[in-house]
């Protein structure tokens, strides 16, 4: 499903944190939102998902204003996975994923057979069906991070934003949860996630769109957009791009000082 | 990938039947605790001051044949038994939404303030005017209960309700409402004897009216209570998750805060200051049955029922035929749990 951010500004209390922000993400896109510290992709993350009330602008799910509809409407076809939860710690991974069923569920939330059903696809999807019986506080970052996916898959979504799936995680655990969310991308879920690690967004994204304080630096496919020019504008620090010698994909990295880098070879004047 | 060929042949119903893994103890706490409610329940018609007979019990409580033994039953033992486990149930209830609000063990509407704020209110209306009915005292405690609730509520909002500024606040209210208490009870010399009772807590002297003048806040409490407790199940995810599984945080926390209000005052409005049933019974169904709010909830109550009416008969029967108050023997079960709580689980 399609998702349409039209002149978004979110504030909190005064300081504007979100400046008329607008653009599409396609169903079926994957997206990642990259910018600096304080820049405002988190917030425009929240604005995006009925978590924080824009001040001006609408954010448009399919062709419905999501302030429009109750929370838990939102909730059936939009997931949103915040940084790092917290919570849950004494649950099983079974309990912490059906409580993703939440927002179809009737007052007294009686499980019935589509819960358990979405429940079992999402653990099984997520690949943490083998863990079911596990405390969440008893699991690795990898694992963990693995589970609250599968609390928001449950949600059924059509469209799914994450907040830093891959911070703190290992490289071998960050790759794990960007292959996880290429697969389900590729069974037709709209992802966007923000990310900081430019090197994951230019090789999983479809897009890449740079906050910078407040509002939208650029935005267009990794390839054409990850460049040392705009990067630096963003990031304000010296970047430089190399190809991926294996698939030509942009890895973009911060320009090394060589006076700072020890056994570094001093580049020819 | 063999943990996921398994789980793909379970069948549904199983799956179903393991959705809830602790789910197959609750229906085994919940009679053993029915069973020692009926023992200890059928001990409180019995036992007292002046001890009855099984069969003057039975006659009692089912015929009018025996003047004294149906006065005794029926009009005292039965309805403060009554009293007893509504409050009991009402105030564990209470201690586990407040628990799971606040998303701290430490949690129980003595400690947030609740409590004292409905009985600074009732202290206020028996001062002011002694000759005040039942139903008065258990209006004052539920304006008061309420008032409490929605001070810390405004209190511990900024933008939005964080569980650590809720109890905090509730911390310092309470140290406020209870001095109120004892400052306006102390100035009039009248009451001390009263007083002193229902600053301990207690059930001495409480009858059928006390039950008709709780039922009408106790029963929507209670359910209030069930209904929020799926929420109270996401909330306890984090206000983020929460909100965006669909849960309106800040106003389902108000509405958990409305029923706490409701529960507590009717149990400061007929026993007084009952201290650390909120606080024990939900950690003990924590224990028993698990984190699930939905069962907890009901489990708590359940405990809380067996926990006041238990502590009732001890306080009659300890001093008797002199009776303590039956707080005393809630704190001094509830006090050492919560040092032990400190002291271990942190």
């Amino acid at each position: 499903m399609k998702l349409t951010v039209e002149n978004l500004s979110l504030r909190y209390g005064s300081r504007r944190v979100v400046e008329d922000v607008s653009f599409t993400v396609d169903s079926g896109e994957m997206v990642s939102i990259v910018g600096p510290n304080g820049s405002g992709k988190s917030t425009l993350l929240r604005g995006m998902s009925r978590l924080q009330k824009p001040s001006a602008g609408r954010v448009l799910l399919g062709e419905t204003d999501i302030r429009d509809i109750s929370a838990r409407a939102v909730a059936r076809t939009l997931a949103i996975l915040p940084q790092s939860p917290d919570g849950g710690a004494d649950l099983t991974v079974r309990e912490l994923v059906f409580r993703g069923r939440f927002p179809h569920q009737g007052i007294l939330q009686r499980i019935g057979p589509a819960d358990i059903e979405a429940v079992h696809w999402a653990m099984d999807a997520a690949d943490v069906d083998g863990l079911a019986d596990r405390p969440i506080g008893s699991l690795s970052g990898g694992e963990r991070q693995r589970a609250w996916i599968a609390l928001a898959l449950a949600q059924q979504p059509k469209v799914l934003l994450l907040d830093e799936p891959t911070s703190f995680l290992d490289i071998a655990h960050q790759v794990e949860v960007m292959h996880l969310l290429r697969r389900l991308n590729r069974e037709g879920m709209t992802v966007v996630s923000v990310l900081h690690d430019l090197v994951l967004a230019g090789r999983f994204s479809d897009r890449v769109i740079a906050v910078s304080r407040g509002r939208v630096e650029f935005d267009g496919p990794p390839a054409e957009v990850l460049e040392p020019v705009g990067l630096e504008r963003v990031f304000g620090v010296a970047m430089m791009v190399m190809p991926d010698p294996e698939t030509g994909l942009p890895i973009p990295l911060p320009r090394p000082d060589p006076e700072l880098c020890p056994g570094a070879r001093r580049p020819q004047a | 990938m063999a943990g996921m060929a398994a789980s793909t042949s379970t069948s549904e119903g199983a799956l179903a039947e393991r959705a809830l893994p602790r789910s197959a103890r609750p229906a085994a706490i919940v009679a053993a605790g029915f069973l020692a409610l009926v023992v200890v329940g059928a001990l409180t018609l019995k036992l007292g001051s002046v001890s009855l007979g099984w069969d003057e019990v039975f006659k009692g409580l089912t015929t009018d044949s025996d003047p004294l033994a149906r006065n005794i039953v029926w009009q005292i033992r039965f309805p403060r038994l009554l009293d007893g486990m509504l409050i009991g149930a009402a105030l564990a209830v209470s201690g586990a939404l407040l628990q799971g609000v606040t998303r701290n063990p430490l949690a129980d509407p003595t400690i947030l303030g609740v409590t004292a704020a409905a009985g600074l209110a009732s202290a206020i209306v028996i001062v002011a005017n002694p000759q005040v009915p039942q139903w008065g005292i258990a209006m004052a405690c539920m304006a008061g209960g309420i008032c409490g609730a929605a001070i810390l509520y405004v209190v511990a909002y900024r933008g939005d309700v964080s569980p650590v500024r809720l109890a905090l606040a509730g911390v310092a209210l309470s140290a406020l409402f209870g001095a109120a208490i004892v400052g306006l009870l102390s100035s009039s010399r009248t009451f001390l004897q009263t007083s002193l009772g229902f600053l301990a807590g207690g059930l001495y002297g409480s009858e059928w009216r006390d039950l008709r003048a709780m039922l009408p806040y106790l029963v929507p409490g209670f359910l209030g209570a069930v209904l929020v407790s799926g929420r109270l199940n996401v909330l306890a995810l984090g206000d983020d998750v929460a909100a965006g599984l669909g849960v309106m945080t800040d106003r389902t926390r108000l509405a958990i805060l409305a029923v706490v209000g409701i529960l507590t005052a009717a149990a400061v409005a007929t026993a007084g200051l009952v201290s650390f049933v909120g606080l024990v019974c939900p950690h003990l169904a924590r224990y028993t049955v698990g984190g699930d709010n939905r069962v907890l909830i009901p489990v708590s109550a359940l405990y809380g029922a067996l926990l006041v009416s238990s502590a009732d008969l001890i306080a009659k029967l300890l001093i008797s035929p002199s009776e303590l108050p039956m707080g005393i023997i809630t704190a001094g079960v509830g006090a050492p749990f919560l040092l032990y709580l400190v002291r271990f689980r942190g």
